[in-house]
């Protein structure tokens, strides 16, 4: 079975933050919700990109894009708007 | 090293060989400016100015420094990211400070000419590594030149340092005792009476950590976090604090920031003494380490 996006990005959520996955739900706010921190947010933001980038796209998020990454859906909306899909 | 490493001390240290830096702090632009041109009155060396993130003039003091040229601007206590492209168009070398391999590795695809890994033995604001794990994890992981900082106040400290990969070392505590450094002599004469245990981590609570000598201000801000003080409120406390410390001498209620090396700085002295000094006991120690690694060899040939 494909994994889809939303599953491979709570994987790498799960792993960074150290949170349960049932915590995780598109409206979570990292800060708030899944007390990330603000290296915590530099660590995840770039295995994010690490998971996100395949032989043929590299996926690099710029500053300005990840200073507006608060929410879980923040990341789908920028992964969708990169044309990232499922494995 | 906000208020104190002031015009004075970046001069002194640049003439001396180092690389002098103007610290900011939350100092407004005026300020930054005039500091500036001051430096410039003392030396004609390469000079860097410090800018802390989290000022509110922030974004202000980084368009002085590109305005100004200053050969080289620092960063700290955030992530410079957005401010890099102008800083390098205007020919200023950014060298931001960091405390995690993930901040390094962001900050090196975006054109910075080194980086300056902290650790929490520093004075002020800290992350949560120690020097001796961090920078060499750091290292590692980038491939622009990596200064040491945090403990670092000898030449036995700046070895240690070469020794993790570091091409060089930055150092603060010490020179708030020298000559030429404006701190009141209250400040310096504390740090001079520190030992070992001296320092205090507060904020951690707050999420922004400061390390400083203890006294009865930061007695009083780690009993408020321990109580579960809100954040807001235990920082509305800190305003004004440094200035009343590092400038007017009230070593009970003012924020006396320093590093756990303040129980290694017993005298003041000279920046050019300081610097010397430092140079010529890492060449000992050097020729020390040599002289047992030639042993050593021999030792095992036999």
């Amino acid at each position: 079975m494909l994994a889809t996006v939303y599953d491979r990005l709570k994987k790498v959520i799960v792993d960074r933050l150290d949170v349960e996955e049932t915590k995780i739900v598109p409206q979570s706010r990292f800060s708030e919700d899944l007390e990330a921190d603000s290296l915590d947010l530099v660590e995840l933001i770039m295995a994010i990109e690490e998971e996100f980038t395949s032989s043929n796209s590299k996926l690099e998020i710029p500053d300005e894009e990840a200073e507006s990454i608060k929410t879980v859906q923040h990341v789908l909306d920028y992964l969708a708007s990169q044309g990232v899909k499922g494995s | 090293m906000a208020w104190v490493a002031t015009a004075e001390l970046a001069g002194a240290v640049s003439n001396a060989g180092g690389l002098g830096i103007i610290g900011t702090g939350n100092c407004p632009p005026e300020w930054v400016l005039e500091q500036i041109k001051a430096t410039r009155n003392h030396t004609d060396k390469p000079f860097g100015v410090n800018v802390m993130l989290m000022s509110p003039y922030a974004r202000e003091v980084l368009e002085i420094v590109a305005q100004e040229r200053v050969q080289v601007v620092t960063t700290g206590a955030g992530n410079p990211g957005a401010y890099i492209s102008r800083l390098n168009e205007a020919g200023v070398n950014v060298i931001p400070v960091v405390a995690s391999v993930a901040l390094a590795r962001r900050l090196e695809r975006q054109g910075i000419a080194a980086l300056i890994a902290e650790g929490m033995e520093s004075g002020g604001h800290i992350g949560e590594i120690a020097t001796m794990p961090l920078v060499p994890q750091i290292v590692e992981a980038v491939d622009v030149p990596v200064i040491a900082a945090g403990g670092i106040a000898t030449g036995k400290g700046l070895v240690a340092a070469l020794a993790l990969g570091a091409a060089g070392a930055q150092i603060g505590t010490r020179f708030v005792c020298s000559d030429e450094c404006i701190a009141h002599p209250n400040y310096k004469q504390k740090i001079m009476e520190a030992r070992d245990r001296s320092t205090v981590v507060t904020g951690v609570a707050t999420g922004h950590p400061v390390r400083c000598l203890e006294n009865r201000l930061a007695k009083r801000f780690l009993a408020l976090e321990k109580e579960g003080v809100p954040a807001g409120e235990i920082e509305l406390l800190g305003v004004g604090k440094s200035y009343e410390g590092l400038i007017e001498g009230n070593t009970d209620e003012g924020s006396l920031m320093a590093g756990q090396v303040a129980g290694l700085v017993k005298d003041v002295k000279s920046v050019s003494d300081i610097i010397q000094g430092i140079m010529s006991e890492a060449e000992e120690v050097i020729d020390q380490l040599s002289a047992m690694s030639q042993k050593e060899s021999y030792a095992y040939r036999k």
